[in-house]
């Protein structure tokens, strides 16, 4: 008997994907599609943007699946697929050089009490929000969001440091609680 | 990656998916994306093959017509006569086929090399015709 979709593994899927199951592609599509549009909108895409760029991430998974040896996760390897795609568009558009150039238009954080990383994201200039999401959510190396921006080593490292230090002062929930176990509303 | 750069909270609260609540919505425009483009790959691989079948057989009829005179060559000489030995079963093959068809009259012997050229490029055709069909029928 034949195991069910669901009870099979991302790389097992993937391999029969690679032969042209769009079956078990469709099924890998439902476990982490969520993912990949929650990384994109996490970036600074609007919502349809996101969705027409994790459709373009899908569908350019499903063509290099071959190539997915199972080294990372199916979910890391389709967010990078998608981020770097997201990175050409943006920069066809010159919306990333205008960031840039209006990093200090992000709101002063405020103390709700509550972990909400979406919240928290929106908090940060343009620059911070896409390099510490490729960093963190795409779990890209420094040297590659560096190359991938075109942006020098050392601006890319206080992007992260920045963001960082912004998320976790936004991030920070009340005396006496974890982050990890805080409440989650993202 | 130093601690100024890296944070395990941080990455647990990227690590959780949003809940999207069009998900099925997603996931279905995707399916559906992707059986258009196999659809197109199907159509312009067809396309290709009908295209290097025609060229095929047209390169096969002239090589066949022009080794049958060219003498000076052994080898070449010696492909082409089994190449027109070969064309020459068939006809003999087909001609029966005919025969028994009541279609005697239609000599396949007395055909040109473009004769048989162009019933091969439109039998080509009507195969590629009918694939496209059956496809048009799918979508």
């Amino acid at each position: 008997m034949t195991q069910p979709l669901g009870d099979r593994h991302d790389v097992e899927l993937a391999a029969l994907a690679a032969a042209g199951g769009r079956r078990e592609f469709g099924e890998l599509v439902r476990r982490h599609s969520s993912a990949v549009r929650g990384l994109l909108r996490r970036m600074g895409a609007q919502p349809s943007l996101a969705d027409d760029i994790a459709q373009d991430a899908f569908i350019q998974a499903f063509e290099r699946c071959a190539e997915f040896r199972g080294e990372g996760t199916f979910a890391g390897w389709v967010k990078r697929i998608a981020a770097r795609l997201y990175i050409k568009r943006v920069a066809k558009e010159a919306r990333y050089v205008a960031a840039i150039d209006n990093e200090d238009a992000a709101p002063a954080p405020d103390h709700a009490g509550r972990v909400d990383l979406d919240e928290a994201l929106n908090t940060l200039s343009e620059p911070e929000r896409l390099c510490i999401s490729l960093c963190h959510g795409a779990g890209m190396a420094h040297p590659e969001i560096a190359a991938a921006l075109n942006l020098p080593l050392g601006t890319v490292k206080s992007h992260v440091k920045r963001g960082l230090d912004k998320l976790r002062a936004r991030l920070q929930p009340p005396a006496g609680q974890s982050l990890g176990s805080a409440q989650h509303v993202g | 990656m130093s601690a100024d750069e890296f944070d395990p909270d941080i990455e647990r609260l990227f690590a959780r998916a949003p809940h999207m609540p069009d998900a099925a919505l997603f996931t279905a425009r995707l399916e559906q994306k992707l059986q258009k483009g196999s659809r197109v790959r199907f159509l312009a691989l067809t396309l290709a093959g009908l295209i290097g079948g025609v060229v095929a057989v047209r390169e096969t009829m002239s090589v066949s017509l022009d080794m049958g005179s060219r003498d000076s060559v052994v080898a070449g000489a010696a492909l082409g006569n089994g190449i027109q030995s070969a064309s020459l079963n068939t006809q003999a093959a087909v001609q029966s086929g005919l025969d028994q068809l009541g279609l005697a009259h239609l000599e396949l012997g007395s055909m040109g090399g473009m004769q048989l050229f162009w019933i091969a490029t439109g039998a080509l055709i009507a195969v590629a015709a009918a694939g496209v069909m059956k496809l048009s029928q799918d979508v």
